[in-house]
């Protein structure tokens, strides 16, 4: 059986960093200031009205305000609005990793989104334990307290995976009712580390502390370039992977219900689309032959 | 390379022979196919343009190692019936360029019988031909598809890339494309992840998008059957090549 290794579960990367900073959410002031330099022209992340999360394009620094709920919908949809109204040609993504999957393959967009792709500056994906609607929110807060809340924030914590609500309690989500309520599509992914962006965020307990893992090396820069910037603003801290064993131990729950999800879907021969039937039966073969291949690259 | 076929021979047929052939069609594949033609100056040494009515004299069909074909058939044009036989006959290989050939295109909403030639009243994309369907290895999706995507294709295609070849295949076999294909194919497969990449895809606007519930919207009026919607889903197939994960 294949492992469910760390190279697999966060992907290749060049540091992971607790980054704190005193002035607000760090991903936020990171993206602010940037933007303010020119380094980028405008970000497409979401926003958050109370409980309601939106995508949005964000063009001037003094805009930007992202969700803490970090569920996300259709941030590509912006893609044709920041290219072809706004002319934006250094574009921050703030997004998992499906989104970064539609955006690799630009080349198949229909004519002027082509160059799409080289409209992106930073990719910024977001550790991502599947997402719901509003209503699966909903229901899945029911299941879990009994009661309708309002949750404002999800982040992780040594003690795992939370939402908070509006009055501020903390609800400890368990990984097997939150896959029951996620996006069907979300029960087939397996990248939740947002392999293959510049910067994977996670957000924790406390707002203005995240972890950044950086993968690239224009990630390693942009945080470079604002840590010599702000040198008082910001507080790094370098962390193993024994500092973040708790979100290892999360990814690997929610893969391994995601695999299983795969391994039924192709036993019962549910249907695949129709130009790559061989997607789920390709990663089913690799699963149950192989002792340790880099599924990675090979299937998905 | 397998479109070299039994024939091929060396000092002759030293660089391999692209053929470019207009159907019922508005030009925009082939326009899409010269611009990139710009960018494979460097494999200009591999491949020469042997017939296009855009750019080549020729009057004859010659010999063609690969034909790519924009357009749908006219059922009562004469020289389309022709064409395609010659097509058939000559080319060892044949790529449908975009929406119009591969799926029918704009022409799906054809009625016929327009002013300048009444006689003109059906339309069926080349693939449906049955004469050129043991001929027709690829579809190119795309209304016109994507200059970067024709290129592409184009190295794939002489460094024989079956990883990226492969979808084109699909599509070859594929006789309609519109909006309902990620309808059908992606959501209700359970497998779309409302990422809004089909709504950034579509070049007339047909795919729209429900931020309550997460998934697109289409509208079929507006739908001109190109196929990039569900090309594009990053659910329909795995883009290629693969991202690296540095
Ligand atoms: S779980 Fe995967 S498919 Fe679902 S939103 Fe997260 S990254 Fe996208
Ligand atoms: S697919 Fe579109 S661009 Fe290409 S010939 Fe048909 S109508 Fe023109
Ligand atoms: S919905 Fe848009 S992208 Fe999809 S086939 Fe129709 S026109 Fe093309
Ligand atoms: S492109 Fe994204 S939103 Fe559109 S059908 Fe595919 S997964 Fe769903």
């Amino acid at each position: 059986m294949l492992k469910l290794d760390r190279q697999f579960l966060f992907g290749k990367l060049k540091g992971i960093y607790e980054v704190t900073c005193i002035k607000e959410n760090p991903l936020q002031f990171i993206l602010k200031e940037m933007m303010k330099e020119e380094f980028i022209d405008g970000v497409i992340g979401t926003t958050q009205e109370g409980v309601k999360v939106k995508p949005q394009l964000f063009i001037a620094p003094e805009e930007i305000r992202l969700s803490r709920l970090y569920f996300h919908s259709g941030q590509n949809t912006f893609l044709k609005k920041a290219i072809q109204k706004y002319r934006l040609n250094k574009i921050a993504i703030v997004a998992p990793s499906c989104i970064f999957d539609g955006l690799n393959k630009t080349q198949y967009y229909g004519i002027g989104c082509n160059w799409a792709k080289t409209a992106v500056a930073l990719k910024v994906g977001i550790l991502c334990l599947g997402i719901t609607s509003e209503e699966g929110l909903e229901c899945e807060l029911l299941d879990i307290t009994g009661e309708s809340k309002e949750i404002v924030r999800n982040y992780l914590s040594p003690e795992g995976y939370f939402f908070e609500t509006n009055s501020g309690e903390k609800i400890k989500v368990n990984m097997e009712t939150h896959h029951h309520y996620i996006n069907s599509g979300c029960k087939y992914c397996l990248n939740l580390s947002a392999r293959g962006s510049d910067i994977t965020y996670i957000p924790l307990q406390n707002d203005r502390s995240g972890i950044f893992i950086l993968r690239s090396e224009r990630g390693w820069r942009t945080l470079g370039i604002l840590q010599k910037k702000f040198p008082e603003a910001f507080k790094f801290r370098l962390l193993g992977f024994k500092d973040i064993s708790y979100v290892e131990d999360l990814l690997r729950q929610k893969l391994i219900l995601n695999i299983d999800y795969i391994l039924e879907r192709v036993e019962m021969g549910l249907p695949v689309p129709k130009w790559n039937s061989n997607r789920f039966r390709k990663f089913y073969r690799l699963w149950n032959s192989v002792n340790d291949v880099n599924i990675e690259e090979e299937a998905f | 390379m397998f479109f070299l076929g039994q024939d091929f021979n060396f000092d002759s047929d030293f660089k391999v022979k692209l053929g470019f052939f207009h159907f019922s069609s508005c030009s925009g594949c082939q326009v899409a196919f010269l611009d990139m033609f710009e960018d494979l100056v460097e494999i200009l040494d591999t491949v020469e343009l042997a017939y296009s009515n855009m750019l080549t004299k020729k009057k004859d069909v010659p010999r063609l190692h690969i034909a790519f074909a924009e357009g749908a058939l006219c059922i009562e044009d004469k020289r389309h019936l022709s064409l395609a036989k010659e097509l058939a006959e000559k080319a060892n290989i044949v790529v449908t360029v975009g929406g119009c050939a591969s799926f029918g295109g704009i022409r799906r909403l054809s009625v016929g019988s327009q002013a300048p030639q009444p006689s003109h009243q059906s339309f069926i994309p080349l693939t449906e031909v049955e004469l050129l369907k043991q001929k027709i290895k690829y579809a190119i999706p795309g209304c016109p598809p994507n200059p970067s995507l024709l290129y592409n294709f184009m190295i794939a295609l002489l460094e024989v890339n079956e990883d990226f070849l492969q979808p084109f295949e699909f599509m070859a076999n594929s006789k309609d494309a519109c909006g309902f294909d990620v309808v059908k194919e992606v959501i209700n497969k359970g497998l779309c992840v409302g990422c809004g990449t089909c709504v950034t895809a579509c070049p007339s606007r047909a795919m729209n998008f429900n931020y309550h519930y997460n998934r697109p919207t289409f509208k079929p009026t507006l739908c001109v059957h190109c196929g990039s919607c569900l090309a594009a889903c990053p659910q329909s197939f795995k883009p290629y090549p693969q991202p690296i994960y540095t």
